[in-house]
């Protein structure tokens, strides 16, 4: 199981998928349908399973095969129905104009790549599978943070946020072999959960209450 | 006995038995109920910790130390005035037409919540719980905070999750990091991820990883603790906040993320052997401390002043904990206690004066506070020169602990700076309350309006202040010198 | 470099005849996809065979570059054709320089279409020439760069010596940089023929045309050249993309009949899911305005950025 001929088609398969993650994160930076950016998200997050699908099986680590099970229940199935049924509840398809224009929002994100190829480099050498799955990590982190500067609509902030968290969880599957212990893992996953529904639950009054999902409307409080 | 357990379990069962209670005062008696046990509780805990050291339940799932049994008594006691002090105050809203039942309801679910919330903060051991618990008591408080459903509630709200939400994120990178740390050179294919078990290996841990870990800690429970420049949700989200939930938030949820920040701290001090993490906090709470000055001078809301006197206090604890000598960090550990004690007060009687002047501008309430709501005139006037760091209150006696730690170990430049940012802070404090609490009112008509002048949770506060300041008893005493001996890495 | 006539000869007529076929089943699964039954594949050989017949007009304004145009497409577009391995791995014809002959060979091609739409003076073909040379600036670096990412990998610009360079370990193929330039080239082969969500090849609206205002003017003969032209470069562009990035199943040179067939099946149904998830594509997308085709293709040009930096950076030093 662990020969190193599998093992180095194991990593392959990682730095693949890895690398997927980060196209999907690209073209989410220029999407302006709130449905497909929804459905980009999903596909990201069974990339992160299969990934974490991928490292279980080549370090035999059961309780990793959950991690993979809660990442598809909750980040591909529950999470983007209840933002799918949130957007047709509010009945705003469509994106705000983002402050940096999409030209402009990709090259900055090609700028942040390699921001966080440089600051992975280091700790290359700390990877159990796939090389450089830090870099996208660090990266899917530095991407997100930008997508949340950078557009207005409040349901794009949350799903800026959650390919955050998507790029800490691919982090945790880069750096440790066995994933982190299984109590945490169910942590993080319910705290996401429990984080979306309640940003769920705002998204929703601030459109009752501003008519629009537009944060920057949002700037009353100064000082 | 386990105690632990019970601490964590009793306010969970009084939220939940809040969704199906059937009226309000029932609710109100859960929340005050649970309170009390939670601090009987921890006081007998307190006993058990200074004879063995460490508690602990659940195979090392659950820990207390002394540091931990200080932050169970802040947030018990804390947390037992605001419910207190909550039943009158939604009365009142709710026969004002603030605020709906569902709304209440919504309190008295999410404020228990939110406690439990903090208290496996503390007593947790595993890191990776410790992060999920503190996202916890964000996410509970985020509604608590949206809770009067205003434009600007919401946009409080929005910034203050939105904020965390990211700076938790952060926080996670960082755990992810240490975790990576003890996996390195780790036979064992899962290691244990408890505190207790990381701080015994500290010296075998990779240091470049650790300090890019503390780095995003930092900046992830910097955040939630309200340190400069990652505070700007403060202000907002506390004056937004319905006054109960803002002496919680201002009392203890702000030292629940600065807890989870220094067990950080000790980790990293003990890896790399080295000032890196001393630094860090040191820079950042004096920015606090000195960005907070100019901006409680210029407030024109009395809650929004309030929030950004909190970040101050941070700010000083922060500092004094960099300062790394017993004494700072004894002060800062006492000032811990003294500030919880304290804001409360003040949030408690802004909320009287919103509820009956339904404004929190200083130019529109006007002076005269005094004269129209004597009581909590009083016990305002009492907690701001406490909170200004006058005698014969507690806090006085903290910051002088701590400046004089600092001058002691030749850090003048550090005791110095914290001298000028309490003193600015004093002046502001001063000068904004002067402008409210004495004076003549401008209307003699609205002289009397007894409804809303309720004391009796200031008061319990206030006279809680008062002794403690007067008379340490030892085993608080001896409790706060262990704790600063985890802290300051001394066995 | 040494030209093999036989080869040449059999790759010629391969694009001459294969490529009118690939544009025509495009055009017949789209029509399917849309609930129409759509004309048969075979269509567009009856088409070109009646344009070959009828006469042309020429309009009076337009010079020698309107009728030496679509020679140099029709050319250009062969050549490039002959310089990229289609049944075996060694190209019939290997100029100096490669895949940036063959880019250039494209672009030439362009060139002289955008000068023809714009000789005869009339409006729409000026407006049409405006708008591909605006789409094909941005179009043009991302198709270097993807093109450099695997030119770099395989330590050469030669586009047979790179198809034989990954044949052997299969899982070479799937690394992220090749993945991140086959997206990048995936984008910038819908934006050079003409696809939506870049171009509509069917549409008779001024507005929305690009590729169709600039044949406007044409007739007969020069027409027929034209479309062919344009159908060989979407075979190139195509084979590029499958064999080059995907060199499963090319024979070795010296294959004897049986490679060749097999090799010949291994195109065509490689060429068969590319066609169909091009048809997918421009289903279930509606034509982007044009002010928002930079958008496409700046993301585009990023992916092959990313790409040409990852061979320098997912791999270590």
């Amino acid at each position: 199981m662990n020969s190193p001929a599998s093992a180095e088609i194991g990593s392959q398969i990682v730095t693949l998928m890895a690398a997927l993650m980060l196209v999907v994160q690209l073209l989410m930076i220029g999407q302006r349908m709130l449905l497909t950016s929804i459905q980009l998200f999903a596909a990201q997050s069974v990339l992160l399973a299969a990934i974490a699908a991928v490292v279980a099986f080549y370090h035999d680590a059961g309780h990793v095969y959950v991690v993979a099970a809660l990442t598809i229940a909750g980040k591909v199935l529950f999470l983007p129905w209840l933002l799918n049924r949130l957007v047709r509840r509010i009945q705003i398809h469509q994106e705000i104009e983002p402050l940096l224009n999409a030209p402009t929002s990709m090259i900055i994100c090609g700028g942040l790549t390699l921001l966080g190829c440089g600051v992975a480099r280091p700790f290359t050498s700390l990877e159990r599978l796939g090389n450089n799955t830090l870099a996208v990590a660090l990266t899917l982190v530095l991407t997100g943070f930008f997508l949340m500067i950078n557009r207005r609509t409040a349901l794009t902030q949350v799903l800026a946020l959650l390919t955050v968290e998507n790029g800490v969880m691919l982090a945790a599957v880069a750096l440790t072999t066995y994933g982190m212990p299984l109590v945490v893992e169910l942590g993080i996953f319910f705290d996401v959960l429990v984080a979306v529904m309640v940003l769920g639950i705002l998204v929703y009054r601030i459109r009752e209450n501003f008519a629009s999902m537009d944060t920057s409307k949002l700037n009353q409080l100064r000082g | 006995m386990p105690l632990l357990t019970f601490i964590l379990m009793t306010p969970m069962a009084a939220g939940m038995l809040c969704l199906v209670a059937p009226s309000r005062r029932i609710m109100a008696g859960l929340g005050v109920a649970a309170f009390a046990v939670t601090l009987g509780l921890a006081v007998v805990l307190l006993r058990q910790v200074l004879v063995c050291g460490v508690v602990t339940e659940g195979r090392e799932f659950l820990s207390a130390d002394a540091l931990s049994i200080w932050m169970v008594l802040l947030i018990s006691v804390v947390s037992l005035a605001t419910s207190l002090n909550a039943g009158r105050y939604f009365q009142r809203d709710l026969a004002a037409g603030t605020i709906t039942p569902g709304r209440v309801r919504e309190f008295y679910v999410l404020t228990p919540l939110f406690g439990a919330g903090m208290f496996l903060v503390v007593l947790a051991n595993n890191l990776g719980v410790m992060w999920a618990a503190v996202e916890a008591t964000a996410l509970s408080s985020v509604l608590l905070v949206a809770l009067y459903n205003r434009r600007t509630s919401l946009e409080a709200a929005w910034k203050y999750v939105i904020l965390g939400s990211l700076g938790l994120a952060l926080a996670l990178l960082g755990t992810v990091f240490v975790y990576a740390a003890a996996c390195k050179n780790n036979p064992q294919p899962l290691p244990s991820f408890n505190w207790s078990h990381l701080m015994s290996v500290a010296r075998q841990l990779d240091p470049h990883l650790l300090k890019l870990a503390f780095v995003f800690a930092f900046i992830g429970y910097g955040t939630k603790a309200g340190l400069a420049p990652m505070h700007t949700w403060l202000p907002d989200a506390h004056s937004e906040a319905p006054s109960p939930t803002s002496a919680m938030l201002s009392g203890v949820s702000l030292k629940i993320a600065l807890y989870a920040l220094i067990r950080f701290h000790i980790l990293t001090t003990a890896c790399l052997n080295s000032d890196f993490s001393r630094h860090v906090l040191l820079g950042f709470g004096l920015f606090s401390m000195f960005l907070a000055a100019p901006f409680i001078l210029v407030q024109k809301n009395l809650k929004r002043m309030l929030a950004y006197s909190s970040l101050e206090h941070v700010g000083l604890i922060c500092a004094g904990i960099a300062l790394n000598t017993p004494a700072t960090i004894f002060g800062a550990l006492l000032h811990m206690g003294y500030h919880a004690l304290t804001k409360p007060v003040l949030f408690f009687a802004a909320g009287n004066i919103h509820q009956t002047f339904h404004t929190l501008e200083f130019r529109r309430i006007g002076p005269g506070v005094g004269k129209i709501l004597p009581a909590t005139g009083i016990a305002m006037s009492m907690a701001g020169i406490a909170a200004m760091g006058m005698p014969p209150f507690g806090l006085f006696l903290s910051e002088v602990t701590i400046i004089g730690g600092a001058l002691a170990t030749h850090q003048t430049a550090a005791g110095v700076l914290i001298l000028v940012a309490l003193l600015a802070s004093f002046c502001g404090i001063l000068q904004q309350l002067s402008r409210i609490i004495p004076g003549m009112p401008k209307n003699l008509q609205d002289s009397k309006r007894p409804g809303t002048d309720t004391a009796l949770a200031m008061t319990l506060l206030l006279g809680v202040l008062l002794v403690f300041s007067l008379w340490l008893p030892a085993p608080v005493c001896g409790l706060i010198q262990d704790a600063s001996r985890i802290i300051g890495g001394r066995p | 470099m040494n030209p093999n006539p036989p080869a040449i000869v059999l790759q010629t007529l391969l694009l001459l005849f294969l490529a009118p076929l690939v544009s025509g089943y495009m055009k017949n699964w789209k029509a399917k996809l849309q609930n129409r039954r759509g004309a048969p594949p075979w269509q567009v050989y009856l088409d070109l065979a009646k344009f070959l017949r009828k006469d042309m007009v020429l309009s009076e304004h337009a010079s020698w570059v309107f009728s030496f145009a679509p020679y140099v497409v029709f050319l250009t577009a062969l050549t490039a054709g002959l310089m990229v391995p289609m049944l075996i791995a060694q190209a019939p014809l290997s100029l100096f320089g490669g895949v940036l002959a063959m880019v250039g060979l494209l672009a030439l091609g362009r060139f002289f279409l955008a000068l023809g739409g714009l000789d005869p003076g009339s409006a729409f073909g000026g407006m049409g020439s405006s708008r591909e040379m605006t789409i094909s600036a941005i179009a043009e670096p991302a198709l270097m760069l993807a093109v450099f990412t695997v030119a770099i990998t395989a330590g050469t610009t030669d586009l047979s010596r790179i198809a034989q360079s990954t044949q052997d370990a299969a899982w070479k193929l799937l690394n992220p940089a090749r993945v991140l330039a086959f997206a990048a080239l995936f984008i910038v082969l819908l934006a050079e023929t003409g696809r939506i969500p870049v171009d509509n090849p069917a549409t008779h609206l001024e507005l929305t045309m690009i590729h169709e205002a600039m044949l406007l003017e044409y007739s007969g003969r020069y027409l027929a050249l034209m479309e062919w032209g344009a159908s060989i470069k979407q075979l190139v562009l195509m084979t590029l993309l499958v064999n080059v990035f995907i060199p499963v199943g090319l024979a070795g040179p010296h294959a004897p009949f049986l490679g060749l067939a097999m090799s010949l099946i291994a195109y065509l149904v490689k060429l068969t899911v590319l066609a169909a998830a091009m048809v997918v594509v421009e289903t279930t997308n509606a034509k982007l305005r044009l002010f928002r085709v930079p958008d496409l293709l700046s993301t585009a040009f990023v992916l092959a950025a990313l790409a040409l930096l990852s061979t320098f950076l997912f791999y270590g030093s």
